[in-house]
């Protein structure tokens, strides 16, 4: 029950935030610094949740197996950043994990 | 819009596939689509509520992940002055980050309504493809072996999205920021990590840029 209230309260809460300044004012400028301040909200976020994400993972299996997990985002790091294709980190880093896991004695 | 799609449509699928995965009933997964409606925030609350985290911590980190949200609906408003309030509200309901890139380009190279169909066609496009993508990655991942780990989908796609946003110094500080602190606060209270860890990252990165 929690779950849908949750989501319920996250979306109203959001489409509150974009008709925001919609409806409030026509017309304002966002001072410099809160708009370079929003640009940093994307990296933060998407290192804390896949740092949380991976750290999860490991959590959850023994000492020699979790070293799978890191080597998959290890090799998904590096492919992107040589790619520059986001797509990449899942192409490459799923079939590490497959390969560590299945290598890695449990 | 095309390039766009191809971006947000691995995503949308990552994010059906975490829905399915994570201990909540798949629908109310799938309805963070047309609900939150943003990538990031769909991901942070899918899976603070897989962990457990306490709902008004989970809003929170949702709404401090779509505080962007604020700075786009500013960006539009000069643009939408004069549109009947419906129009506005189906408009604001649909922006987004692509939707919010393809509607500047319009208003940029077109005139009155034929920019406002321009933004509305780009974004009603958008919000389809986004729907049935994560209708897609739940179907599908809630049938697939336990061996493929498709519960490590989610946060592979955010490492690589997290690589794509380091251009600057200050962005590379943020992330690094962002991800040492929610891995010292794993075991923090309420879930909270994931909330302290994005205001960290952004505090450090804010910080760099204004030393600068």
């Amino acid at each position: 029950m929690n779950a849908w209230i949750v989501i319920v309260a996250a979306g109203l809460g959001s489409y509150l935030l974009r008709l925001s300044m919609i409806m409030l004012i026509g017309r304002l400028t966002m001072p410099p610094w809160l708009e370079r301040a929003s640009g940093l909200v994307g990296p933060a976020a998407f290192a804390a949740l896949a740092a949380a994400g991976v750290a999860a993972a490991c959590g959850d299996l023994g000492v020699t197996q979790a070293a799978a997990p890191l080597a998959a985002v290890a090799a998904a790091v590096i492919a992107v950043s040589r790619t520059g294709s986001p797509q990449a980190a899942i192409l490459v880093g799923l079939p590490v994990l497959w390969a560590t896991t299945a290598l890695l004695p449990s | 819009m095309a390039p766009w799609l191809a971006g947000v449509i691995p995503f949308g699928l990552a994010i059906g596939v975490s829905a399915a995965q994570a201990d909540i009933p798949t629908l109310a997964g799938w309805l963070t689509g047309p609900l939150i409606y943003g990538g990031s925030a769909q991901a942070a609350t899918i899976g603070m509520l897989d962990a457990g985290a306490t709902p008004l911590v989970i809003v929170a980190a949702a709404l401090i992940i779509n505080i962007r949200f604020i700075f786009y609906s500013a960006t539009m408003a000069r643009h939408w002055q004069g549109t009947p309030w419906w129009w506005r509200l189906l408009a604001a309901y649909l922006l987004v980050d692509p939707s919010l890139a393809v509607g500047l380009d319009g208003y940029r190279r077109l005139a009155g309504d034929r920019a406002h169909a321009h933004y509305l066609g780009g974004a009603v496009l958008l919000w389809v493809s986004w729907l049935a993508a994560i209708g897609i990655g739940a179907t599908a991942g809630a049938g697939l072996p336990a061996w493929l780990h498709l519960e490590f989908v989610m946060p592979l796609y955010l490492a690589g999205q997290a690589v794509t946003k380091l251009a600057s110094p200050a962005s590379r500080r943020a992330a690094v920021a962002a991800a040492a602190v929610a891995l010292l606060t794993l075991s923090a209270p309420l879930q909270l990590g994931i909330a302290l860890a994005i205001a960290a990252g952004i505090a450090a990165g804010f910080s760099a840029e204004v030393r600068k």
